[in-house]
């Protein structure tokens, strides 16, 4: 205790009545606020509905286009050609999800380490740690993306790169949110017996976080599927990039055997990384502020 | 380790509650020490303020000499020479008896150590302390056992082990004997006052625990209320304000 403020906080205690000071009382909004609100709220909506045009007349209005699209697509090319292709395509789709997972883990796990309120990381440190996540996530992959192109050039090298920056970001809010949401006590235990912060953080924080860490990788796995599929439309690579060339040229039946393999792509991931997950068992430790908290930022994305 | 407190008062301001009032208390080196005192008295509160992890809004607190609230390095001097028991559940999930053991010692790891640790070994220096220990608690054929496969009794024990073996100059325990059953606590007990500790302070709400130290320090709504060598009757009804003591049989 800093002199200066022990002599403060004696006379403070010196004057304070030592009967229990009662609980603050929780501010309610008054009922006139809560309806105001709720106005502003319907007002947003019918603004943005307004806005963008959206409604029954605007899909009657594409029904031909929609009907040419669809007729087209059928049968879906199945030729041996295309197939080898697609299948080329799709390997290469899982290779920039997986080598985004890991760029975006190395990145963005000491980031979650460091932003993690209970491992006490020096102010400056945090905050910066804070902001670079913020920035990166802020960023859409698909901005990401053109960046890349323009600068490494077309091809899945893009792909990995804007990927993994992106997942670095979600990767350190919300792996830092799995070490927040820790049992205190053997933290506590720990900081006790004089460890420092980096052994607390690595034996006391991280084993307890672990399966919901690797929970969390698996789902962002998934995540970097389906967001290789999508940047890959700007030139990144992947099945992507080849959906982007058979839509611009009107190849529709070679959409088709692309959208089908995307789909299969997507299930056979899911299926994978649920599987990986119940076994973590990583759901059974986590707490519900955890999961709403999480909700809430798969929602976000 | 001599421990000095001089108008100690702790406030939880978030609670609204004065957890301690005023404390004066003086424990010399080498003393065996009872806090006694119904839940919520400010017992643990007492031992936490003792390793800086509570920072008292007045008062004086020493610990040979070591101010826990100067600074990082006294504190942490303070944290390395002591050992504490605790009531509460606080070993990490996840990991083993013996990795749990031994990650309360860290200070003095070399970097091989790390991995030793983590791969289940133990590093030398603590290899025969370790046995031994764990043979004394009955806990050496529970090592290899993950932390959440343990029953209550047998993490406590774990917990105990963790915190003799660094050799501790100061020990702490905070309601350590509660989660085990008569004869295991009596035996804990025994261990705890046989340790090598310099001193030793163990908190409780049992009279027959607190009746085999040779000195007493009875607290009661954050104030000491009774510190000496016998517990008289009427000190009792003092300390639980007419509520019955809890006696074990």
């Amino acid at each position: 205790m800093s002199s200066s403020t022990a002599s403060e906080t004696s006379r403070i205690t010196a004057d304070r009545d030592p009967r229990p000071t009662p609980p603050p009382v929780r501010h309610v909004p008054k009922r006139s606020l809560r309806y105001m609100l709720l106005a502003g709220c319907v007002a947003a909506v019918v603004w943005s509905v307004w806005g963008t045009h959206i409604g029954l007349a605007s899909l009657i209005e594409g029904r031909e286009g929609a009907a040419r699209l669809i007729s087209g697509l059928f049968p879906p090319d199945l030729g041996g050609s295309l197939l080898s292709r697609v299948g080329t395509a799709v390997a290469q789709t899982v290779q920039i999800s997986i080598a985004s997972l890991v760029l975006g883990a190395i990145m963005g796990l000491p980031l979650a380490v460091l932003m993690a309120a209970n491992v006490n990381a020096p102010g400056w440190l945090s905050g910066t740690a804070r902001s670079i996540a913020t920035g990166l996530r802020g960023v859409p992959e698909l901005l990401w993306g053109l960046l890349f192109v323009a600068t490494v050039g077309l091809g899945p090298a893009a792909g990995v790169y804007a990927i993994s920056l992106h997942a670095a970001g979600l990767l350190a809010k919300l792996c830092s949110e799995q070490l927040e949401a820790v049992d205190p006590a053997p933290v506590e235990a720990m900081r006790l017996t004089g460890a420092g912060r980096t052994a607390t953080a690595l034996l006391a924080i991280f084993p307890q976080a672990r399966a919901n860490i690797a929970s969390q990788l698996l789902y962002q796995w998934e995540c970097n599927i389906r967001s290789s599929v999508v940047i890959g439309f700007v030139g990144a690579g992947g099945i992507g990039q080849a959906l982007g060339i058979a839509m611009k040229l009107f190849r529709y039946q070679e959409m088709a055997t692309l959208l089908i393999a995307v789909l299969v792509l997507v299930i056979a991931v899911d299926r994978i990384s649920r599987a990986f997950r119940g076994r973590l068992g990583a759901a059974s430790h986590m707490t519900n502020r955890t999961l709403i908290r999480q909700l809430i930022s798969w929602s976000r994305r | 380790m001599d421990i000095r407190l001089a108008g100690v008062t702790v406030d939880f301001a978030a609670h609204g509650v004065r957890a301690l009032d005023d404390v004066e208390l003086s424990i010399a080196e080498g003393e065996q020490v009872a806090l006694l005192g119904p839940s919520g008295a400010g017992k643990s509160t007492l031992l936490r303020i003792i390793l800086g992890a509570i920072q008292p809004v007045a008062g004086e607190v020493r610990v040979s000499g070591l101010d826990p609230f100067g600074g990082s390095r006294d504190v942490t001097r303070i944290r390395r020479a002591t050992g504490m028991v605790r009531q509460r559940d606080d070993l990490v999930r996840g990991l083993t008896a013996r990795t749990n053991i031994l990650i309360g010692h860290t200070h003095g790891w070399r970097p091989g150590d790390w991995w030793h640790v983590l791969r289940g070994r133990v590093p030398h220096r603590h290899l025969q302390r370790l046995h031994t220990l764990a043979v004394r608690h009955d806990i050496a054929q529970l090592l290899s056992t993950r932390i959440e496969n343990l029953s209550g009794g047998q993490r406590q024990r774990v917990a105990l082990v963790r915190a003799l073996l660094g050799k501790p100059r100061l020990l702490l325990a905070d309601e350590a004997t509660s989660g085990l059953d008569p004869a295991r606590a009596a035996e804990a007990l025994a261990h705890l006052r046989d340790a090598d500790a310099a001193t030793l302070i163990v908190t409780t709400h049992d009279l027959t625990v607190a009746r085999q130290f040779p000195r007493v320090v009875a607290v009661r709504d954050g104030r000491i209320v009774f510190d000496g060598p016998e517990l008289p009757e009427e000190a009792v009804a003092d300390i639980y304000g007419g509520r019955p003591a809890k006696v074990n049989s």
